[in-house]
C-alpha cells in the first residue's frame, strides 16, 4: 500500500511555503551557478546572451516555471472543489504558487538579454 | 428571592476561588525575586521599556549628527567622534531599539490575542530579555569608555578589521551584537512555536488574527536571517583576535564575504522590522474602519511572499562592488518584485478604509502618517532597485533619506499607533487626544522636513558618513533645513513622552474594550491578570469579540476550558497547527533564577573575550553550559515540573506524557536557526573556494579519510540504535532503557574522539591561510555539536534511570533524536564538502 504523504495535500500548511521555497532554490542556483562559472571559466563577452551558460540557466528556469505552473493549477483546481478551511488553504497556496511562477519568469527574463559575465 | 440569589452567590464564590487559585500559581514575585519573573506580560513590557531607553540614547546621537551637519565646516565634533556617533546611532536604533521593541510588543500581545496564558518557553523569554539588556549595556559602555565602534553600522571589512580598526570598537560591536542576537533568536523560536501550537481551541490558521500571521513570518525570518550575521561576526572576531584571515585577500580570504553575510541578514532585517509594524496597521485599521479587513487572504499571502522574497535582495546593497550585470539584473528584478506584496497590503488597507466607516482617532492619525511616508519610501526603494540609478546615488544622503522613510515610516509610525491603541490595555486609561495630536504633527512635519529635503542633498552629491562639508558644495541650506526638521522631530517625540508620563496619572479611565475591537486581548481585565484568561475560549470566528461581545465575561467566570488551577501547575492548551483543535495540556515552568544567572555568566564570557582574558571566557562559557543543562533538567516528568501522579486529571493528556509535544517543534525551529548558521558556513567555504583570488587548496588534503569515515560510522550506528530504541519505547517497551541510552551516548563519545583526533592530526595552520582557518571553524562546529549530542544522550540515560523518561513519559528522547539526526546530516554534508570534493575537483590528492 502506498503511504499517503500528508504535506502533498493542497490544504497542508507546508504548501504555503513550498512554492516560494522552490523560487528561492531556483534563485540561489541560478545566481550561484552564474557566479561560479564566471569565476572559473567565463564565456567570451562577444558571445552576447547566447552562451551555453545562459542556455543551461534558461533551461532550468523553464523547468522550474513549468513545475510551479503545474502546482498552481493543482491548487486552484482543488480550491474549486473544496469548501471552508480546505478551500481557503488551497486557494492561498495556489496564489502563492502563482506568484512564485511569475517571480521565476520576471527575475529570469534577463537571461534572454544579457551576457553572463560582463 | 433568596432562591435566585443563592446560586448566584455560589457562582461568584466559585469564580473568586478560581481567580485566587490562578493568582497563587501565576503571580509575579516582588523585591529581588522580581528578577526571576518569566511572565510574558511583564517581560514584554520590560523589553519595550528598555527599548525606549535605548531609543532615547539613539535619538540623542541623531541630534548630535544633525547639530554637526547643520552648518558647513563645523568643528562641533572631530571626525573620529563623528564616526563613532553615526555608527552607534545606526547600531542602537536597529539592534537595540527597533527589533527588541517589536519583539517586546509581540511577546506581550501574542498569547493574549491567541487566547492563551503565556508563551511556550517562559524561561527562554526571560533569558532573551537578560541577554538583550546585558548585550546592550556592554555595547553602550564602549561610548562611555570612548572606544565605540566607528566603521559604520554594517561594519564593512577591511575597515573594521584589525589593520584599519586596531582599537576595541569593532570588538564591542561584534561581541555585543552577537549577545543581543541570542535574545532575538530566543524570541524568534518561541514566538514561532507558540503561534503554531498554543492557539485557542478552534482557532484554525484561517481564523488567526492577522497580527499573529505577521509575527509568525517575522519570527521565522529572525530564525533564518540572524544566523548569517552571527556567523560573520564569529569569523571577524576570530580574525581580529587570533589572526585567522577570513577577510584578508593576501591569505586567501575576501572582504566581500563579510558584505554577503551581513546583507544576507541586513536586508531581511528591514522586513523583520517592517512586518510587525504592518501587522499593527492590519490590526488597527479594520477596528477604526469598523469592518473586517478587505482581503484577509491577500494580506496573508503578501506577508508570506515578503518573508521569502526579502531574502533574495541582499546583493542590491552591493551593486557597486563589481559583480556581473546579469547577476545585478536578477537582484534588481527581485527588488522590484518585493514591491508587489507591499503594494497588495497597501491596497488591502485602502480598500478597508474605502468600504468602512472610518473614525479619525489618534491611532488612525499615526497610521495615515505611516501610509504617506512609507509609500514614498517604497517608491524611492523601487528607484534604488534600478542599477544605473543606484550607481548614481550610492553612498549619498539620498540613500540615508530613503532608509529613514522606510524604517521610520514603516516601523516608528505604526509602533506609535500601536502604543496609543494598546495603552489602555496596559494602564486602564485612555490616551490624551490633544497632546497626542500635537506630538504627531510635530513628529510628522519634523520628519518630512528632515528627510524629504535630504533626498535633494543626496541628489546634489553629498556623501554619507562625512563629518563636514565645504560651503562651496552648495549643500548648506538643505542641511540647515534638515537639522531644523530634526529638532522639530525631537520636540514631537518629547511631547509624546510627556503625554505618556502624564497618562498614568491623568488619563481618563478606559471603558471595557474602548475601541470596540474584535481581537481577544480586549476581552481581558485592564491591566490584565498575570494568567490573562481565567478560562480559555473556543473560537468560531475570525472576530471573536464582534461575534460574541460577552466572551470576556464568560471567560472570567470560568465558563470555558482549563478553569482549574488547584493542581498548582501553570497550564495552557496545546493544539494542532492547521485546525487549532486541542490535543494536550501544556505545563509551563514557573519563575526561575536560571535565565538571569545564565545570561550573567554569558556576559562574563563576552567581557572575557573583549579584554582577551581567554581562560576567564572559557571558564565562564563552561559554567554557562552547565547552567543551561541544569535549567533544562527541570522539565518533563521532573518533580519540579510535573511529576507522574496516580490521577492525571481529565481526558486531555499533559504534554510530557505524549510522544509529539511542542518541545519537538521548539527543537525543530531551533535547528532551522542552526541550519541557517550551517548554510552560512557552507556558503563561506564555497564562496572563498570559488571567488577569493588568493585561495589555495593544499596539495594533500589535511583530513585523514579513514578518521573522517570512522567518525561518521560511529555516529550513524549510535543514531540507528537510538531510532530503534525510540520505536520500542513508543511501542511500550522500556526494558534497560537507561543502559541503552548510555551505550548510544558511548557511540557519540567515540564520534567526538575520532573527530578530535582528526582535527589534531590535520595539523592546521589557521592563522596562515583562510583554507585552514575555515576548516578549523567547520571541524570545531562539528565537534561542538557532537559533544552536545553525546551529553544530551548521557542525560537521557540518567533521566531514564530516575524514571523521568519511560513509556508513560516518552517525549524527551524524540526531541534529542532530532538533534542527533541534525548532527548526522551536517556531518555528512561537511565530510563531502571538506573531505571529498577537494580531492575530486582539485587541489588535494
Amino acid at each position: 500500500m502506498i503511504r499517503r504523504v500528508l504535506w502533498l495535500d493542497t490544504e497542508h500548511p507546508m504548501q504555503l511555503a513550498l512554492g516560494l521555497t522552490i523560487w528561492s532554490l531556483w534563485f540561489v542556483t541560478v545566481y550561484g551557478g552564474l557566479s561560479v562559472v564566471c569565476a572559473v571559466s567565463p564565456p567570451a563577452p562577444e558571445e552576447g546572451a547566447f552562451t551555453g551558460l545562459n542556455l543551461v540557466l534558461g533551461g532550468l528556469t523553464l523547468l522550474t516555471l513549468g513545475f510551479l505552473a503545474w502546482l498552481t493549477q493543482r491548487c486552484v483546481a482543488a480550491a474549486r472543489r473544496k469548501r471552508g478551511r480546505l478551500r481557503y488553504m488551497s486557494a492561498l497556496a495556489g496564489g502563492l504558487y502563482l506568484f512564485s511562477t511569475l517571480g521565476v519568469a520576471f527575475v529570469g527574463l534577463p537571461l534572454l538579454l544579457l551576457p553572463p559575465c560582463l | 428571592m433568596s432562591d435566585t440569589q443563592v446560586p448566584g452567590h455560589h457562582a461568584q464564590d466559585k469564580t473568586a476561588q478560581l481567580h485566587r487559585e490562578l493568582e497563587a500559581v501565576w503571580r509575579n514575585p516582588h523585591g529581588w525575586r522580581a528578577l526571576t519573573v518569566v511572565n510574558h506580560s511583564t517581560l514584554g513590557l520590560r523589553f519595550m521599556g528598555t527599548g525606549l531607553a535605548f531609543f532615547l540614547i539613539g535619538g540623542v546621537l541623531a541630534m548630535l549628527i544633525r547639530a554637526q551637519l547643520a552648518l558647513p565646516s563645523q568643528a562641533f565634533m572631530t571626525p573620529e567622534i563623528y564616526n563613532q556617533v553615526t555608527t552607534m546611532h545606526g547600531t542602537v536604533m536597529m539592534f537595540l531599539f527597533a527589533i527588541p521593541v517589536l519583539e517586546g510588543l509581540a511577546i506581550y500581545l501574542i498569547p493574549k490575542m491567541l487566547g492563551t496564558r503565556d508563551l511556550l518557553c517562559p524561561r527562554l523569554t526571560a533569558f532573551g530579555y537578560w541577554c538583550y539588556l546585558f548585550g546592550g549595556i556592554i555595547l553602550l559602555s564602549s561610548m562611555a569608555l570612548e572606544m565605540a565602534p566607528d566603521s559604520g553600522w554594517f561594519m564593512y571589512t577591511p575597515l573594521s578589521s584589525g589593520e584599519y580598526s586596531p582599537g576595541k570598537g569593532s570588538d564591542f560591536w561584534l561581541l555585543g551584537i552577537t549577545f543581543v542576537e541570542i535574545s532575538a533568536l530566543s524570541a524568534g523560536v518561541e514566538l514561532t512555536v507558540s503561534i503554531l501550537r498554543t492557539r485557542a481551541d478552534g482557532m484554525a490558521l484561517h481564523r488567526m488574527p492577522l497580527f499573529a500571521w505577521y509575527i509568525l513570518v517575522m519570527a521565522l525570518m529572525i530564525v533564518v536571517g540572524f544566523p548569517p550575521l552571527i556567523f560573520g561576526s564569529v569569523l571577524l572576531e576570530l580574525e581580529r583576535a587570533t589572526g585567522m584571515p577570513f577577510f584578508i585577500v593576501e591569505q586567501g580570504g575576501d572582504p566581500i564575504l563579510w558584505q554577503h553575510l551581513f546583507w544576507l541578514f541586513g536586508h531581511p532585517e528591514v522586513y523583520i522590522i517592517f512586518l510587525p509594524a504592518a501587522g499593527i496597521v492590519s490590526t488597527l485599521l479594520p477596528v477604526f474602519a469598523r469592518r473586517p479587513i478587505v482581503g484577509y487572504g491577500w494580506a496573508v499571502a503578501a506577508v508570506i511572499i515578503t518573508g521569502f522574497i526579502s531574502f533574495g535582495l541582499w546583493v542590491h546593497h552591493m551593486f557597486t562592488v563589481g559583480i556581473p550585470h546579469l547577476a545585478q539584473a536578477f537582484f534588481s528584478a527581485a527588488s522590484m518584485l518585493v514591491a508587489v506584496p507591499t503594494a497588495i497590503q497597501v491596497f488591502v488597507w485602502l480598500a478597508t478604509l474605502w468600504l468602512g466607516r472610518p473614525r479619525m482617532s489618534l491611532p488612525m492619525l499615526w497610521i495615515l502618517g505611516f501610509l504617506v511616508i512609507f509609500v514614498c519610501g517604497g517608491l524611492t526603494g523601487v528607484m534604488l532597485a534600478l542599477v544605473p540609478f543606484d550607481w548614481q546615488v550610492h553612498d549619498t544622503h539620498f540613500v540615508v533619506a530613503h532608509m529613514h522613510y522606510v524604517l521610520v515610516g514603516g516601523m516608528f509610525f505604526p509602533l506609535m499607533a500601536g502604543l496609543v491603541y494598546w495603552l489602555p490595555l496596559v494602564s486602564g486609561r485612555m490616551p490624551s487626544e490633544r497632546l497626542g495630536r500635537l506630538g504627531f504633527w510635530l513628529t510628522f512635519l519634523g520628519f518630512n522636513l528632515t528627510f524629504l529635503i535630504m533626498h535633494w542633498t543626496g541628489l546634489l552629491g553629498m556623501p554619507r558618513r562625512v563629518y563636514t562639508y565645504d560651503s562651496t558644495m552648495g549643500w548648506d541650506i538643505y542641511n540647515l533645513i534638515s537639522s531644523v526638521g530634526g529638532f522639530m522631530l525631537s520636540a514631537g517625540i518629547a511631547v509624546v513622552l510627556l503625554d505618556l508620563a502624564l497618562h498614568w496619572r491623568y488619563g481618563r479611565p478606559a471603558p471595557p474594550n474602548p475601541w470596540e475591537a474584535d481581537t481577544l486581548e480586549w476581552a481581558l481585565a485592564m491591566p490584565p491578570a498575570p494568567y490573562n484568561f481565567a478560562s480559555l475560549p473556543t473560537i468560531k470566528s475570525r472576530h471573536p469579540l464582534w461575534h460574541n461581545p460577552a466572551l470576556g465575561d464568560e471567560m472570567a467566570r470560568g465558563e470555558h476550558a482549563l478553569a482549574d488551577a488547584s493542581h498548582g501547575r501553570r497550564e495552557i492548551l496545546g493544539g494542532e497547527v492547521l485546525t487549532g483543535r486541542v490535543r494536550e495540556r501544556i505545563h509551563l515552568p514557573t519563575n526561575s533564577w536560571w535565565p538571569l544567572f545564565a545570561a550573567l555568566v554569558l556576559a562574563v564570557v563576552c567581557i572575557g573575550l573583549l579584554v582577551r582574558l581567554y581562560p576567564l571566557a572559557l571558564g565562564a562559557f563552561l559554567v554557562a553550559v552547565v547552567m543551561l543543562l541544569r535549567w533544562a533538567w527541570e522539565n518533563g516528568g521532573h518533580p519540579v515540573a510535573a511529576p507522574l501522579g496516580d490521577e492525571e486529571g481529565d481526558e486531555l493528556p499533559l504534554h510530557s506524557r505524549t510522544q509529539g509535544g511542542p518541545a519537538r517543534y521548539t527543537m525543530g525551529v531551533s535547528l532551522i536557526a542552526d541550519g541557517a548558521f550551517f548554510h552560512s558556513l557552507l556558503f563561506g567555504w564555497f564562496y572563498l573556494w570559488s571567488v577569493s583570488p588568493q585561495w589555495r587548496l593544499p596539495e594533500q588534503s589535511p583530513l585523514d579519510p579513514m578518521l573522517l569515515i570512522g567518525a561518521g560510522i560511529a555516529f550513524a550506528l549510535g543514531m540507528l540504535w537510538l531510532e530503534r530504541r525510540l520505536r520500542r519505547l513508543y511501542a511500550g517497551n522500556e526494558t534497560r532503557l537507561a543502559l541503552a541510552f548510555y551505550l548510544i551516548a558511548a557511540f557519540g563519545g567515540l564520534h567526538v574522539l575520532l573527530l578530535g583526533v582528526l582535527l589534531w592530526q590535520a595539523d592546521l595552520a589557521p592563522t596562515d591561510n583562510a583554507h585552514d582557518a575555515i576548516l578549523l571553524v567547520s571541524l570545531s562546529y562539528l565537534l561542538a555539536h557532537g559533544l552536545l549530542a553525546t551529553v544530551l544522550m548521557v542525560l537521557q540515560g540518567r533521566r531514564a534511570a530516575l524514571g523521568y523518561v519511560s513509556t508513560r513519559l516518552p517525549m524527551e528522547p524524540g526531541v534529542v533524536a532530532l538533534f542527533w539526526r541534525y548532527q548526522l546530516g551536517i556531518y555528512a554534508v561537511l565530510a563531502v564538502s571538506l573531505g571529498v570534493l577537494p580531492r575530486v575537483i582539485g587541489g588535494g590528492a
